[in-house]
């Protein structure tokens, strides 16, 4: 019984590296897309949001599964609840990336882009994506507390990127829409460097039984 | 054992018990029987004798404190007297069968249990002489109510024998088992113990001998494969169908940056890039794959495989090769054929098109000798180049026809400069000179041309005014050329590459300066062919410094 649980837990962990390892791909071919201005990548962002959705409702029937048949305690308990609410977050990074791709449909020939620190905030952002899925794969405790630092530098570049458009739009009304659209994918990197802090805070959840909104 | 031994024991025990129990019963209550009998016949004659005597009036004188039961019937079945009931109250008798049988042999006797059947009656009965039946009975306990006394008894018996039979079996299953635990199985043959068992012990000695040969192949075999997959520089892995874990060497942990053992943990805990998934689902549905990695700024080849047992997909083996190398030569490949034909492509362009205008008669005639100054131009570029192409592969391959002879490099180095003068002079580039007289063993004619061709470029990528100082000296007892200028200088970023073929630091293959792009390469390759070292040293705008050790 406890081998097959064991088991089960450990295809759990697997399907949320594939989950993760799928977000960091939709977000990365997203901001690649928005750069190398490539039509293909954006497909696979959308591929892959696709994939993330699938990973999402295959996850939580394997949770609810592990939950009724097992009726898991302790750390068990843990593992589960935390998957349950990482795969959320994970799906709304998954979501944030399309939006991004969809966005860069629009924006792609516009070369204000080059003009604001749009890049240096996709990769900050991409990194914490990273961390944070890496955080989980490792159990490391450092690695969580240095994505929930880190945010604070998304958040610093969000602030930056806005207020240098605002800048370049009372020089420039006609790219008004760019400036626009690139706010907008400036508010979603931000957005999903939350998520990633969110799934930080999950991952320490399931070590340590603590979670910072409740401690 | 232990329980085998007890339950025999006890079977045995209890059937002995119900066995003796059986005869005695049987033996006895015959016995027992037979003297009642003859002890109620006997009281039947003297009763008998009374009643011929005094009649009925006898009864009264009887004693009432017999045991027995005492009737008196008449012929017809009427009972006249009976010791224990009112004789009227009582029913006709002629139908019992003691009754019957007395009268007509003379005596009858029969058993009747009562209705609990813990007691059974016995009656006699005789015919008198005036044709009258007198009856005598007498109860007894029946077989079964001395049975039921006898439970206690024997339940305290079969407890004795449970409690005994237990004892006897843990003794002796105890002292049989004793010696057979006392064997020492690594080597059973030594051992003294029953006979009965000798043979087990032998197959036991030699089976032990089999499994210790077979441990040690296979921890030889281990060995061996853990030997060739440890000193592998390609990273192995084997996976099962779940993605965990199977077996790993150190190279793929340290391919992968993978700091801890991660054995029956899943594989993509180590990467979970795409192109690593790929391949596993591949491998895994039963599909050869092979994938490029990045890792770390190195490039891997991942070739995944599935394993089958039989029919059945049992995992994947992953093999990652280090192709860095490799794929950075196919780079330097595909960017000089590319350069080679773009080398090619533009004198030629320029040939057709001037050859063009001419056939077409639409150059003016005054134009055609210019026009054929630019195509006699074009061409001996092309020429150049293509010697220079030819010169250099020669050098790759080594088959230089000429042979090697002692060289007076000093006349070479003054040739060159002799020759360069005009060049110099030209772009106003003062040459100066510090030429000691030194010998190396080489190919004059391929000297030469690596000696004209840092020269050259020394005064092709100089500056109007520029000076460049030509040293050669005996060094560490081998010659030693610096060519030093004051040109342009090459980017710190350029100067590992400005030795490939057709590589410039100015993109733009400018033909204001003119050159193939292959003179260093032409140097480098000339120095190696010498067994000489080409240092270069250089700064932008400062000027360049390169210097042939033989």
């Amino acid at each position: 019984m406890r081998e097959q649980f064991d088991a089960q837990l450990e295809k759990l962990n697997t399907e949320l590296i594939t989950m993760g390892a799928l977000c960091e791909e939709a977000i990365s071919s997203a901001i690649k897309a928005l750069f190398d201005e490539d039509d293909a990548l954006l497909e696979s962002v959308f591929t892959a949001d696709s994939g993330i959705d699938q990973k999402e409702r295959d996850i939580e029937a394997l949770c609810m599964r592990l939950l009724l048949q097992q009726q898991p305690v302790a750390s068990d308990l843990r593992v589960i609840s935390s998957a349950l609410k990482m795969i959320s977050d994970m799906e709304r990074i998954g979501d944030q990336a399309s939006d991004i791709a969809e966005i860069t449909r629009y924006v792609k020939y516009s070369d204000v882009k080059s003009k604001v620190h749009i890049k240096e905030m996709a990769t900050a952002a991409i990194k914490m994506v990273t961390d944070s899925i890496d955080s989980f794969v490792k159990k490391d405790i450092t690695l969580v507390k240095a994505v929930m630092a880190y945010d604070d530098v998304v958040d610093g570049l969000f602030d930056k990127v806005k207020t240098e458009l605002i800048a370049l739009l009372a020089e420039d009304h006609a790219s008004g829409e760019s400036f626009a659209d690139l706010l907008m994918i400036a508010k979603y990197l931000e957005r999903i460097g939350d998520h990633a802090v969110n799934i930080a805070e999950w991952v320490e959840y399931s070590i340590t039984g603590q979670h910072k909104s409740r401690s | 054992m232990n329980k085998r031994i007890f339950r025999s024991i006890f079977i045995v025990a209890i059937i002995i018990l119900l066995a003796s129990l059986a005869v005695v019963f049987g033996v006895l209550y015959t016995h027992y029987s037979d003297s009642y009998l003859t002890q109620l016949k006997n009281e039947s004659l003297y009763i008998a004798q009374g009643i011929d005597k005094n009649g009925i009036d006898y009864f009264d004188n009887l004693s009432r404190n017999s045991s027995a039961r005492v009737t008196w019937i008449d012929a017809d079945g009427t009972v006249l007297y009976d010791s224990e009931a009112d004789a009227a109250t009582l029913e006709n008798h002629s139908q019992r069968e003691e009754v019957r049988e007395a009268l007509t042999s003379g005596n009858g006797e029969s058993t009747r249990y009562s209705n609990t059947l813990s007691e059974q009656t016995i009656y006699y009965a005789v015919r008198l002489d005036d044709n009258t039946v007198l009856r005598i009975s007498g109860s007894q306990h029946s077989v079964f109510s001395l049975l039921l006394k006898m439970v206690w008894p024997v339940l305290l018996v079969l407890a004795a024998a449970i409690f005994l039979s237990a004892l006897l079996a843990s003794r002796l299953s105890k002292n049989i088992i004793k010696p057979i635990n006392e064997i020492d199985l690594s080597n059973p043959e030594q051992a003294q113990t029953y006979d009965e068992l000798a043979p087990l012990l032998r197959r036991i000695a030699h089976q032990n001998k089999q499994i210790n040969l077979q441990m040690e192949q296979l921890r030889q075999k281990q060995q061996e494969f853990s030997t060739i997959t440890e000193n592998m520089q390609e990273g192995l892995l084997v996976i099962d169908r779940k993605t965990d874990l199977l077996s790993y060497n150190s190279s793929a942990m340290r391919i992968l940056g993978a700091d801890e053992a991660v054995q029956n943990k899943s594989v993509l805990m180590l990467n979970r890039s795409e192109s690593f998934r790929h391949a596993i689902d591949a491998a895994l549905t039963g599909r050869h794959d092979e994938q490029l990695l990045q890792l770390n700024d190195k490039i891997y080849r991942l070739i995944a495989n599935p394993v089958y047992s039989g029919d059945e997909l049992m995992g994947a083996v992953l093999v990652i090769l280090d192709v860095t190398e490799k794929e950075q030569l196919d780079e330097l490949r595909r960017q000089f054929t590319a350069n080679v034909s773009h080398e090619l492509k533009t004198p030629l362009t320029s040939i057709s098109g001037f050859a063009e205008i001419i056939k077409n008669g639409i150059a003016k005639q005054e134009d055609i000798p210019r026009f054929a100054q630019n195509i006699y131009d074009e061409s001996a570029r092309l020429i150049t180049l293509v010697n220079d192409i030819i010169r250099l592969s020669q050098l790759d391959e080594g088959s230089i026809p000429m042979e090697k002879e002692p060289v007076p490099l000093h006349r070479v180095v003054q040739d060159v400069l002799n020759r360069l003068q005009p060049a110099a002079q030209a772009k106003n580039v003062k040459i100066t000179a510090d030429i000691q007289s030194v010998s190396v063993f080489g190919v004059a004619q391929i000297l030469d041309e690596m000696v004209y061709n840092l020269c050259d470029n020394a005064i092709k990528y100089n500056v109007e005014g520029g000076s460049v100082s030509v040293e050669l000296k005996n060094v560490n007892g081998g010659a030693c050329l610096t060519v030093r200028d004051t040109g342009i200088g090459i980017p710190k970023s350029d100067q590992q590459r400005v030795f490939e073929r057709f590589y410039r630091v100015d993109k733009s293959h400018s033909k204001e300066i003119g050159g193939t792009g292959l003179g260093l390469s032409i140097v480098k390759h000339a120095a190696l062919f010498h067994g000489a070292t080409v240092t270069l040293e250089s700064e932008p705008g400062k000027g360049t410094t390169v210097r042939v050790q033989f």
